[in-house]
């Protein structure tokens, strides 16, 4: 019995040291692991418009325009690109790209991918349709030049090419479909990692493509193991399982300071806010004092902005969020460009919502449900029962609802409640103005995330103008003016940006966030030697 | 015997056809898995729709099940909405995962559950038998997902010896990926399998306990101790091999609940098995891949009681006789 | 099964010995009961919440005039209240869904002895169906398909928890059914709802009764799972198992008192039950040792 134990102890005390003495790098060949939330659906980098999706495969693929830091667009696998008439832009490729089974980059493999996309994917796969559905026609002058035509005027056509990841073309014609692409062997791309290994949802390994037209690949190989769970991933890095990881919940910032890990942010290009519907005239979820039905009270934009008021955004930022987060007054953090810096967030004021409220009617307050999704953004659930409490203050009843993502989304979708938590990021501030806040209009897709209903045709207005604006500085004050009109209004209740948190061990030197919450190896430097 | 084995079988089917219709049910009900697949922020109305049409779900229910019905019997269970892979493909790369975890942790509960069960039943009353089974109901006590945290805390954060989540580096046997065979695979093993075994070390220990008691009141022990024999032989030559046959029962049933429980090990463990690609599929709304896990642990679960039940009628004479 | 001692234990008067995990368990329930009144703050009433104590470790002063004894959650809930009003509802639902799946499994049980043949062998059917799957599994899938919210979650336990009654009562109803005085009641003529309910149950129940004990501690536990998982008790109201799995994420950074506190509370709990249910099957259940 005694030598059992003993023998126990002995064996875990050999693992223990083994597996020590195994983690020891063998010098000049680093391998980078990434602990990432991300889970990696397909091989296929068109089949979700996700970060799941597209993040770790843009080490395997590539973009024709990238997107730096400030969201403004840098030659990729396009080095420069010109508007040669209202509905016509023009590419010049990057001369001497190689994919990693040595084939040539040319404008074939362009024009392949963006027609996978509009044409050959269907659904669920191709969720790229809606920036190709605009194309209406891509050729090729010469291998290394394509000529893109939409339908319409689309002044920003380069940032929305950086959507769309480029393959390679099929030498036998045709297209791949996504089992084909899944199961079929290593995929190939021209970026600077090449596919080693995977398994679905678990890891995706990667090595460096020593034959890369750019900056030469820091790390010899990269591991990406996926830990959905922000506490493991969080664990998985202050033990030093990984070397870097991506979306830290604030509340672990400092216990992984104090254990000697580095923490980088950034805000993220996106807000999060409260959506109401003022579209119906009775809504369900909501009642009067008394506890009977009542008339839509967020048709009244008074009871809008008394809501606004009563909520207590910078107590979101610093608390719920833990400073790692910006009150928000609008839809992207001011700065970025279209944004205004004219609006601001003040602390709540909560005798002027009640005047407010009496004034429209309602001094006995009422009951209303919130809904939102649970753990899918920072603070989400947190968010609504904090409100709960503000609301609270002024007469208004809130009961918090909060479940899983698409329960949430199914719920919404049916009409079930009457304000909800939502969220909106793209590539530029223009996608949510438009998507958001403008009417709902079929034809053009704009507000098909104006879920309330809203409708107010001064601001459909001036967005339409400022859209047809090419970028520049008389696009970004048009869409600044816009904005100002229609917060003003109070559609929305804009509640935060949340920030970005990676943390990052004593192998990787610095590593820089990007605000759409790309994870990436390239933006990861080796520590000096 | 082929009755009952008859019987087993449509038992079975039976089971698993309600399961499947609850389960489709079930599902179905919560929401739409769409919204998991496109963005959100940026689909369009029409892109869900499309999307919706393109997995089959704007059908009415009973139509899908029908469907669904059809093509299981050729052992397809569809695709999974998710990760675009056959269902039953992706539960197949999961098993190992847990397969060597519970085998593992069986491996490591069973002697120490046996030996602890023999010494509490043989000093019965003592101190030692005491503190076994007080241990061994504090140990049944805790909940599992608390005893998993519980070991992260202390084996992971505290002391770093081990990692805290995920699976070890896995090689390549027998067709699939096995991370026993690995030093970091092992290491990444410990805990999880530590948080199986535990509950398990206290209900074999106890049924060891009482089987070793009832034994040892019988006369056939009596007799071997007016013979002379050594307490060691009694033990090991006469008491063990008559109350094996409860305790490989236990055994093999404790086995297939391993599968089923480790969905809270490996949900908190982050340990890529068949529990936490049910719990996350769940949650994803992933319902191709729900109902092919469902189907593959019932079957597991039936399958592996039943050979238990033939392995009690062969070992036990007397079960053979009243048969 | 020796029915005949069985009943003449439980016809026995009881001797009552004060042990520990009585104690303890007693104190757990009277706990849950007064939570109202003992607990310095309403966990569920937003304005009794100050969000700006959130996260504060034990000891600290709170702005409503009493110390956070156990310190707050992530939105400003005291623990310590948070785990009167988490074991309220633990032992609500355990109890509740507990009893219900007793005297249910138990009726359906004593219903197939004495009708016999086909409203058996489908009872039984059913029974031995779903006790060929793991508890757990039946579990996942019943509150999957039943929906969140307390009623469901105690539903979804009785779907669990009955078959076990069920199997042992009908086992101990069959050989009570072939005895004289039933048949005598037959005889007479006296309606079957009577015979079974005013004879066979009562003489049926003893060994089911010896059950409530370790499966009210699966119950606990049970429920506690599912809520850690999510798919329990909803978030705003929470149980022991919530509030765990609340915690669970502040575990990691050293904020530790979010899970532990409710973590011991929901672990003595299941420990007095099952010490006092091991002490009640040693008495009762001739086959315990």
């Amino acid at each position: 019995m005694l030598s059992k134990h003993i023998r126990t102890h002995a064996l875990i005390l050999a693992l223990a040291i083994g597996s020590g003495g195994l983690s020891v790098s063998v010098a000049g060949a680093e391998e980078l692991r990434i602990g990432t939330q991300l889970k990696l659906m397909t091989l296929d980098p068109h089949y979700a418009d996700l970060n799941e999706n597209t993040s770790l495969l843009s080490h395997i693929y590539e973009r024709l325009v990238n997107q730096d830091e400030d969201l403004n667009p840098q030659p990729g696998l396009a080095v420069s690109w010109k508007r040669v008439s209202p509905k016509v832009w023009e590419f010049k490729l990057r001369d001497g790209v190689k994919f990693h089974d040595g084939s040539a980059f040319t404008a074939q493999d362009v024009i392949y991918s963006i027609e996978r996309v509009r044409d050959f994917l269907k659904p669920p796969s191709g969720g790229f349709q809606s920036y190709t559905k605009v194309i209406t026609s891509i050729t090729a002058p010469d291998p290394l030049t394509v000529l893109i035509e939409t339908n319409d005027e689309a002044p920003t056509l380069p940032i929305q090419m950086t959507a769309i990841l480029i393959m390679p073309h099929k030498a036998a014609g045709g297209f791949a479909s996504t089992e084909e692409v899944n199961t079929g062997g290593a995929p190939v791309g021209t970026g600077p990692y090449k596919f080693k290994n995977w398994q679905s949802g678990e890891v995706l390994g990667l090595e460096a493509n020593g034959d890369y037209w750019g900056v030469a690949p820091a790390w010899s190989s990269v591991v990406f193991r996926v830990i959905e769970s922000p506490a493991a991933r969080v664990a998985a890095l202050s033990t030093g399982d990984v070397d870097l990881a991506d979306y830290i919940p604030a509340r672990d910032v400092a216990g992984l300071e104090t254990r000697g890990i580095k923490i980088e942010s950034t805000a993220a290009a996106r807000s999060n806010f409260l959506q109401f519907d003022v579209s119906r005239d009775r809504l369900p979820g909501v009642t009067d004092a008394a506890g009977k039905p009542m008339e839509n009270p967020f048709k009244d934009g008074r009871v809008r902005e008394a809501l606004a008021l009563a909520t207590d955004r910078p107590f979101l930022a610093e608390k719920i969020l833990g400073g790692y987060g910006t009150a928000a007054s609008q839809m992207f953090p001011p700065g970025i460009a279209g944004t205004s810096s004219n609006l601001s967030v003040a602390p709540p004021d909560y005798e002027r919502a009640k005047a407010l409220l009496s004034e429209a009617g309602l001094s006995g307050g009422f009951s209303v449900v919130l809904a939102g999704p649970g753990g899918r953004y920072p603070g989400d659930g947190e968010s609504l029962q904090s409100i709960a409490q503000n609301w609270a203050r002024i007469g208004v009843k809130v009961q918090p609802v909060v479940s899983p993502f698409s329960v949430f989304m199914t719920k919404r979708s049916a009409g079930e409640y009457p304000v909800w938590y939502g969220g909106c990021s793209g590539e530029a501030v223009t996608l949510c103005l438009d998507l958001v806040l403008a009417s709902a209009d079929g034809d053009k897709a704009s507000g098909s995330l104006n879920y309330g209903g809203y409708s107010n045709p001064a601001y459909d207005d001036m967005l339409a103008k400022a859209k047809a604006l090419e970028e520049g500085p008389a696009r970004s004050e048009a869409l600044a003016r816009a904005t100002e009109l229609v917060m003003a209004d109070h559609p929305t209740i804009p509640l935060y940006h949340f920030h970005l948190i990676a943390g990052h061990g004593k192998k990787v030197g610095s590593y820089t966030v990007h605000p759409r919450g790309w994870t990436s190896a390239m933006r990861a430097a080796p520590a000096a030697e | 015997m082929t009755a009952t084995i008859i019987g087993r079988l449509s038992q079975a089917f039976l089971l698993l056809l309600a399961m499947s219709v609850i389960g489709f049910v079930g599902i179905h009900s919560v929401g739409n898995p769409v919204f998991n697949i496109v963005n959100v922020e940026t689909a369009t109305p029409e892109d869900i729709r499309r999307a919706t049409i393109a997995l089959g779900l704007d059908q009415p229910l009973w139509r899908q099940y029908s469907l669904f019905l059809g093509n299981v019997v050729s052992g397809n269970f569809g695709t999974s909405y998710i990760y675009h892979l056959p269902a039953f493909r992706l539960v197949m790369n999961k098993l190992p995962a847990t397969f060597e975890l519970a085998a593992v942790a069986m491996l490591v509960a069973a002697p120490s559950g046996i030996l602890l069960g023999l010494l509490a039943g043989r000093r019965k009353g003592t101190v030692a038998d005491r503190a076994i089974l007080n241990s061994s109901v504090f140990a049944l006590s805790v909940p599992s997902f608390w005893l998993s945290m519980l070991l992260i805390m202390v084996g992971a954060m505290l002391t770093g010896w081990f990692p805290s989540g995920g699976r070890g580096d896995a090689v390549s046997a027998f067709g699939s990926e096995w991370s026993v065979f690995t030093l970091s695979g092992m290491h990444h093993l410990v805990l999880p399998a530590l948080a199986l075994a535990i509950p398990n070390i206290a209900l074999i220990a106890r049924l060891t306990r009482s089987g070793t008691i009832e034994v040892e009141a019988q006369d056939f022990t009596r007799f071997c101790q007016a013979k002379g024999l050594s307490p060691r032989r009694i033990l090991f030559r006469h008491t063990l091999p008559n109350i094996s046959v409860p305790i490989v029962t236990i055994i093999g049933m404790q086995f297939g609940g391993m599968l089923a429980f480790a969905v809270v090990v490996e949900s908190i463990f982050n340990w890529p098995g068949i529990g936490k690609l049910l719990i996350d599929s769940i949650q994803l709304l992933d319902r191709p891949v729900v109902l092919a896990t469902l189907t593959f642990v019932a079957i597991a679960f039936v399958g592996l009681n039943a050979l238990v039940d033939i392995f009690y009628a062969v070992l036990d004479p007397r079960t053979r006789r009243s048969a | 099964m020796n029915t005949e001692a069985i009943r003449a234990l439980w016809k026995r008067p009881a001797s009552f010995r004060l042990t520990i995990p009585k104690l303890v368990l007693a104190a757990f329930v009277l706990l849950a009961i007064a939570a109202s009144v003992i607990a310095p703050q309403n966990p569920y009433d937003p304005l009794q919440i100050f969000a700006w104590e959130s996260s504060s470790p034990p000891g600290t002063a709170g702005g409503g005039g009493y110390v956070y004894l156990l310190g707050t959650d992530g939105l400003g809930r005291d623990i310590l209240s948070t785990v009167f009003y988490g074991l309220r509802i633990s032992l609500f639902v355990a109890v509740t869904s507990t009893v219900l799946a007793a005297l249910i499994g138990m009726s359906l049980g004593v219903i197939a002895a004495y009708l016999g043949r086909w409203a058996d062998a489908l009872i039984m059917r059913v029974v031995d169906l779903q006790l060929s799957l793991p508890t757990m599994l039946v579990a996942l899938i019943a509150i999957v398909t039943l929906g969140p919210g307390v009623d469901r979650i105690i539903l979804a336990l009785v779907i669990v928890q009955w078959a076990a009654y069920a199997r042992v009562t009908r086992g101990v109803a069959m050989s009570e059914a072939n005895k004289a005085y039933l048949d005598a009641a037959r005889l007479l003529r006296l309606p079957p709802a009577r015979n079974v309910f005013r004879h066979l149950l009562p003489n049926s129940i003893a060994p089911a009764i010896t059950l409530i004990p370790i499966e009210l501690g699966h119950a606990v536990a049970l429920e506690a799972t599912l809520s850690f998982l999510g798919l329990g008790v909803p978030i705003d109201k929470p149980s022991l198992g919530s509030a765990v799995a609340n915690g669970f994420q502040y575990l990691m950074t050293g904020q530790y008192w979010i899970s532990l506190f409710p973590g011991l509370a929901l672990f003595g709990l299941i420990a007095s039950i099952n010490f006092v249910g091991e002490d009640f099957r040693r008495r009762y259940d001739p086959r315990s040792h």
